[in-house]
């Protein structure tokens, strides 16, 4: 795993020098933001187990912050950061807080009501933009406000606060916080008897979760320097966090980058051959892997390795017996 | 006294699971629940771990209310318990399982650690530490469930038919692991329906019947009562007892 690790930021590290064309530098920043959103669903969503299917109320949220410091007051839209932070963490208490104390599906229903409850209201309110959204600085006044004609900065911007949230949240699977978590998950009752504080746990969780996805709007939309209801808080945003982390392995560190770099290409290959006609594709391919994961590997591409690797590794070795005899 | 449950009862709907039972139980001692089947037993089990709230009736455990209180905040208490149809958390370790309930009483992970291992030992299933919980077999479950609750340090364990599915080799292992936390210290209740674990491990029995107490003392005079023989073999035939 150490490996792993070293290999994966090296990786990371040197993709935009190594492949420096904007086209690749482009989906470079498309997997590391995904990737981000998926990590911090993953938290409540993988080693909790409460699956959100409204991520997007914290992503949209941390998307428009910035966004309106700007619009409203002409502050550079960095600003707008906490704001949308807090605004995220109240919105995690109002929804958690009453979801948590049952069990099952009530919380995954009620965050899909509440997204979609902000999107349709965020679409018809005027001081947010209505169904237009909002637009940040055309150009820089500064370099406060981020807008870079290069997309490099943002691809290393991006990069680090993937790598926090990652270090977060290693030192959660470690901690009892993390096994408090999976215990959660694996059984709330017999997490109860051993004096684990379900409700709470969970309600930080989300919170945790909440702040980092708010952060991964607010870089999305810093980047972009547009908003509307539907690139904030969209469906299709909610479900594709799921996606990823189901794709990869939810509850596992890296799983959520595993689902990012196998859905990011396939992804853009398939909008590339079909072009702008080819949105609605993007449900179908949804449709798809939730299809295949049901049917052959809940547990996702992880879980596969871990079938699969000492098999190969078995018949790696038998092939190699005979050249040692 | 250690436990005090005072006229317990629970109703689901109209039906009385748990009619007005009463149980105390001092420091140091084992207790065993026995009764047929759907006696209220695990009802009223359920209600001294702070899984159900008794509809009536009250628990006090160390001179603390617990009635109303949380599962979770009866584990703080100290009353640990195992559950009738094994409730490991499968997709975690034999160690994270036990680390779990480490955590209750040691913020810290090293903390925890320590407690676990010693529980590990203690319990026997330090080889199997690193397997996941869903490959153990029934009996590796239970004492799985035995060492979680044991690591969270408690002053009373409820055992909710901890031995049963167990082949007689087994049993006799469990019963020598229970003398062993009885020995270190912490009060037993046990519900079983394997009367050779009662016999030999209960020093003081109690018979549930259609959600009431009908007797009470210790094992060898229970099993000679007559209510108790009627509650399990039903009432004699008249032709007998003439």
């Amino acid at each position: 795993m150490k490996w792993a690790s070293l290999v994966l930021s090296a990786a990371l590290l040197a993709y935009p020098l190594l492949l420096p064309d904007p086209f690749y530098l482009d989906v470079g920043l498309s997997f590391l933001l995904v990737a981000l959103s998926a990590s911090a669903w993953n938290i409540v969503g993988g080693y909790a187990g409460q699956v959100s299917v409204g991520h997007g109320m914290f992503f949209g949220v941390g998307a428009y912050a910035p966004l309106l410091v700007f619009n409203l007051w002409g502050a550079p839209p960095v600003a707008g950061v906490p704001l949308g932070i807090i605004i995220s963490l109240i919105l995690a208490v109002g929804v958690g807080t009453p979801t948590f104390r049952l069990q099952g599906h009530y919380f995954s229903m009620a965050t899909i009501a509440v997204a979609e409850l902000i999107r349709i209201l965020v679409g018809t309110w005027p001081l947010v933009g209505a169904a237009i959204g909002l637009q940040g600085p055309a150009v820089g006044r500064a370099w406060w406000d981020l807008t870079f004609r290069s997309e490099l900065p943002y691809y290393y911007l991006f990069l680090a606060v993937l790598a926090l949230l990652l270090l977060i949240t290693q030192q959660v699977e470690r901690s009892r916080f993390g096994y408090y978590l999976r215990a959660i998950k694996s059984g709330e009752r017999a997490a109860r008897s051993l004096g684990v504080p379900v409700q709470r746990t969970k309600l930080y969780a989300l919170m945790l979760s909440a702040v980092f996805t708010s952060l991964a709007g607010s870089l999305y939309a810093i980047k972009t320097g547009f908003v509307d209801p539907e690139s904030g808080f969209g469906l299709l945003i909610s479900v594709q966090m799921v996606i990823i982390a189901a794709l990869g392995g939810a509850g596992t560190l890296y799983g959520p980058l595993v689902g990012a770099l196998v859905l990011i290409p396939l992804q853009t290959a398939t909008n590339d051959w079909l072009g702008g006609g080819g949105t609605g594709l993007t449900y179908i391919l949804y449709g798809g892997i939730i299809v295949l994961l049901a049917r052959f590997e809940p547990g996702g591409l992880h879980e596969l390795w871990y079938a699969v690797a000492p098999k190969l590794k078995r018949r790696l070795q038998r092939k190699e017996r005979p050249h040692a005899a | 006294m250690l436990l005090e449950a005072t006229n317990i009862s629970k109703a689901f709907g109209d039906f009385q699971a748990v009619a007005g039972a009463d149980l105390r139980v001092e420091e140091g001692e084992i207790v065993g629940l026995i009764g047929p089947n759907g006696a209220g037993k695990s009802t009223f089990f359920n209600c001294l771990a702070g899984d159900l709230t008794p509809t009536t009736g009250r628990v006090s455990f160390a001179g603390a209310e617990l009635t109303h209180v949380s599962a979770e905040a009866h584990a703080r208490a100290g009353i640990g318990r195992t559950f009738q149809v094994p409730a490991t958390f499968e997709d975690m370790t034999v160690f994270e399982n036990v680390m779990v309930g480490a955590f209750l009483r040691h913020s810290r992970r090293d903390d925890a650690r320590d407690r676990t291992l010693s529980v590990l030992d203690m319990t026997g299933l330090q080889q199997f530490a690193d397997q996941p919980a869903r490959r153990l077999g029934t009996p590796g479950r239970k004492r799985l469930e035995i060492a979680r609750v044991l690591a969270t340090e408690p002053r009373l364990m409820l055992l909710d038919e901890a031995l049963a599915g167990l082949t007689p080799a087994e049993i006799q292992q469990a019963i020598a692991l229970v003398r062993a936390i009885h020995a270190s210290g912490v009060t037993l209740v046990i519900v079983e329906h394997i009367m050779e674990v009662i016999m030999t491990l209960a020093v003081r029995v109690v018979v549930f019947n259609h959600g009431r107490v009908i007797a009470r003392g210790k094992p060898e005079e229970v099993v000679r009562d007559q209510a108790v023989i009627e509650a399990y073999l039903g009432r004699r035939h008249r032709a007998d007892a003439r």
